[in-house]
């Protein structure tokens, strides 16, 4: 686990007590904090009570470090109406904020259905819920009368070469992101918030997903994917709230619609990796795909994961091979850095085909200010890199995050439907 | 130099190979490089074969095309399934045939509209129309485009250009395609042709490592369970045949343990078959120059 992140979830159960869980639970967390705060490589696990605020400029779980646990949920907007639709938005805040928060089961009468599947017992922990919602091009067609606002750059997600997209498992009117520390809290989170909306919204497709542990050496080393390799080292650094405003967060004006500022633009890919492949192949060759050692991590012919690669020092690929795939990704030129992408992505394992293949992959998650600029021009750049081979982009699709909500009486995706 | 037969080593690096002594890059293989020139009657053998597979291709694509003006539906889906199996017996080469391939073998997942992309086309344009109830005379201008693509086939696989590395890759990727893309019921979705395609792949694999034999003798112990594994997914395959009265079942029509055991065969050779790019390597893995250490950036705080 990162440094970052145990402070993260540490400054979290510190803020504990203003409202929601028992003072007696806050105290436990705060006494609890040495484990949270020992190297995960020692088997702790992150505080029940640690809590992600729902509102805030801008949604939670996108720039907050990404839980162990997630599941994605497409949803496609059934409502008679536009005003039935806005209920729909209301009731998944309503309640996204609320389980977020901490509650605790409310009284229940013996003759009626309990209020809560009751999956998490009578105290309902945060355990650093994050519930962030995103809106699909398709929900700006002719149904609510949204077309005129749609974000400038949100559009159906082309199919990209090599792909093989499955229409069941791609795009939706709405995605909600899930993620928390614990699959029990995911899924109870995914049962509570179809509850209301069930004349609103139906699912499309859901994705599960799941973090790698951190297993060392070093507590920044980065998590690995089902490839056995580190994943994220090159991420944008989120702290840098510069940085995120040029790669992230759309900024007013431009040509986008006034509600967007303060969202981003999130795209979703249900990568299948051939891992039975993928296992047979020898590790060199492994690594010349990747351009990374797979055990440190490090640029091909260093030492240390956190290690710039040099691509300056090395113009003729013979360190790191010209279509290597962070070579790729991230040219690391002075043109190529604004094309950067805010990247979380989850591992998938989902049973196996009727190959009697194992169907595992990533969840690939990204968040970026514009998916034309950002993501498409990287994934062109990777078309024909090594690596397709031993890849399928299965599903997905691209959606907005609209800003945070401003308090409980506001609602994700409130400035769509202002006047 | 002398070298050892058979290889381009000096009988000292043979001998320090043998013994597992670090080379100066410290990366040692288990056995010293083959010669590339040890792969030039191979190659040129498994040319000529590539070469009258290609040909033999050109006759039921002429048959397609005469079935689908006839108006003959079932004569159209025998002639497209013998077009098809000739063209998976070239195994080796299509790799390295690029939009050829393509305009041969292409499928419609990476395509903007799907299979209503005009670029969509070759083999399985055919196959998506004649299963799905297209009017036969609609797909006449697919079959003829067809044609034309394998007369340019027959041309180049008798030129493309095979390295040792390619050629020794195939002998393994052949049936890790087939594995994906043809008993998953990938390719060929509409026909449900993918245990014909996997017997198919796995003929052409053998062709390719029938070719290799005299360098794989001698070379570890890569052939022996190579040669048991084919035979082993070749015999699985006749019996799932036999059980089917002596026709190839459409992928969905195999009962569990029948695809149990076709998918374990398959599984098992494959797991052998990595072992022969690593047993036929022309020069030892290329030592990876260091990069300079530098004072390791603060961490970001994100991962």
């Amino acid at each position: 686990m990162s440094v970052d992140r145990r402070a993260f979830l540490l400054r979290s159960a510190a803020t504990l007590g203003a409202g929601g869980l028992a003072g007696a639970t806050a105290q436990q967390a705060l006494a609890g904090s040495s484990p949270t705060t020992a190297p995960a490589s020692s088997g702790a696990t992150a505080a029940l009570t640690a809590r992600v605020p729902f509102d805030g400029a801008h949604q939670a779980g996108v720039a907050s470090p990404p839980q162990d646990q997630m599941t994605l949920v497409a949803l496609d907007a059934i409502a008679g109406d536009r005003s039935n639709l806005v209920q729909g938005l209301q009731a998944l805040s309503s309640r996204a904020r609320q389980l977020a928060q901490g509650t605790t089961m409310p009284e229940q009468e013996v003759d009626e259905p309990p209020a809560d599947s009751g999956t998490l017992g009578t105290t309902i922990a945060p355990d650093g819920l994050t519930v962030t919602i995103a809106f699909g091009a398709s929900l700006f067609d002719d149904r609510y009368g949204l077309a005129r606002r749609q974000p400038a750059r949100l559009t159906t997600m082309p199919a990209f070469p090599n792909d093989d997209l499955d229409p069941a498992r791609s795009h939706g009117d709405l995605l909600l992101q899930i993620a928390a520390q614990r699959r029990d809290t995911v899924i109870h989170t995914l049962r509570e918030l179809m509850r209301p909306v069930r004349d609103q919204f139906a699912l499309r497709w859901t994705l599960d997903g799941f973090q790698s542990a951190d297993r060392g050496p070093t507590p920044h080393s980065s998590r690995r994917n089902l490839f056995g390799f580190r994943d994220g080292t090159a991420n944008p650094d989120v702290s840098d709230a510069a940085l995120l405003d040029q790669l992230v967060w759309v900024q007013p004006g431009a040509e986008e619609p006034g509600w967007t500022a303060g969202g981003t633009y999130q795209v979703v890919r249900a990568i299948r990796m051939h891992v039975e492949f993928w296992d047979r192949v020898g590790l060199r060759e492994q690594e010349s795909m990747i351009g990374r050692s797979r055990d440190a991590g490090a640029p091909l012919g260093g030492s240390d994961e956190l290690q710039a690669p040099d691509y300056e020092a090395d113009p003729k690929g013979a360190r790191i091979p010209l279509d290597a795939h962070i070579r790729l990704a991230r040219p690391r030129s002075a043109s190529t850095e604004s094309q950067r992408i805010l990247r979380r992505g989850w591992n998938y394992h989902r049973g196996f085909d009727a190959a009697g293949q194992l169907d595992q992959g990533l969840a690939f998650v990204a968040f970026n200010q514009d998916p034309r600029r950002q993501f498409a021009t990287v994934q062109e750049r990777l078309a024909d890199e090594p690596m397709a081979d031993y890849v399928t982009p299965v599903g997905g699709g691209y959606f907005f995050v609209p800003r945070g909500s401003r308090g409980a009486a506001d609602w994700v995706g409130s400035g769509l439907f202002a006047a | 130099m002398t070298t050892v037969a058979g290889s381009a080593s000096s009988p000292q690096a043979v001998a320090d190979a043998a013994a597992m002594r670090p080379t100066a890059a410290g990366l040692r293989t288990e056995i010293s490089p083959l010669s590339p020139r040890a792969f030039r009657a191979p190659v040129a053998r498994y040319r000529a074969y590539a070469a009258r597979e290609a040909d033999a291709m050109q006759a039921p694509v002429g048959q397609l095309a005469t079935a689908l003006r006839r108006g003959d539906r079932g004569a159209a889906q025998a002639a497209w399934g013998r077009a098809c199996d000739r063209y998976l017996l070239l195994g080796a080469a299509y790799r390295a045939l690029g939009p050829l391939d393509r305009a041969i073998d292409g499928m419609p997942g990476g395509l903007r509209r799907g299979v209503a992309d005009r670029r969509f086309a070759g083999l399985h344009r055919l196959e998506h129309g004649l299963w799905t109830g297209a009017p036969l005379a609609s797909l006449v201008p697919w079959a003829v485009k067809l044609a034309r693509d394998v007369h340019t086939l027959r041309r180049v696989v008798r030129t493309i250009p095979i390295t040792p590395l390619d050629y020794a890759t195939r002998a393994h990727e052949i049936l890790e395609d087939a594995q994906r893309d043809l008993v998953s019921g990938r390719a060929a979705p509409w026909s449900g042709a993918g245990v014909r395609a996997t017997a198919d792949a796995s003929a052409a694999t053998a062709a390719v490592v029938g070719t290799l034999v005299p360098l794989l003798q001698g070379r570890g112990d890569a052939l022996p369970p190579v040669q048991y594994g084919l035979r082993r997914l070749d015999a699985e395959l006749a019996s799932v045949r036999r059980d089917h009265g002596g026709r190839w079942p459409a992928t969905g029509a195999l009962t569990r343990a029948q695809h149990e055991r076709v998918d374990g065969r398959l599984g098992a050779v494959l797991e052998s078959l990595a072992a022969v790019p690593g047993a036929l390597e022309t020069q030892l893995p290329r030592a990876i120059p260091a990069l300079p250490a530098l004072a390791a950036p603060k961490r970001a705080a994100t991962r």
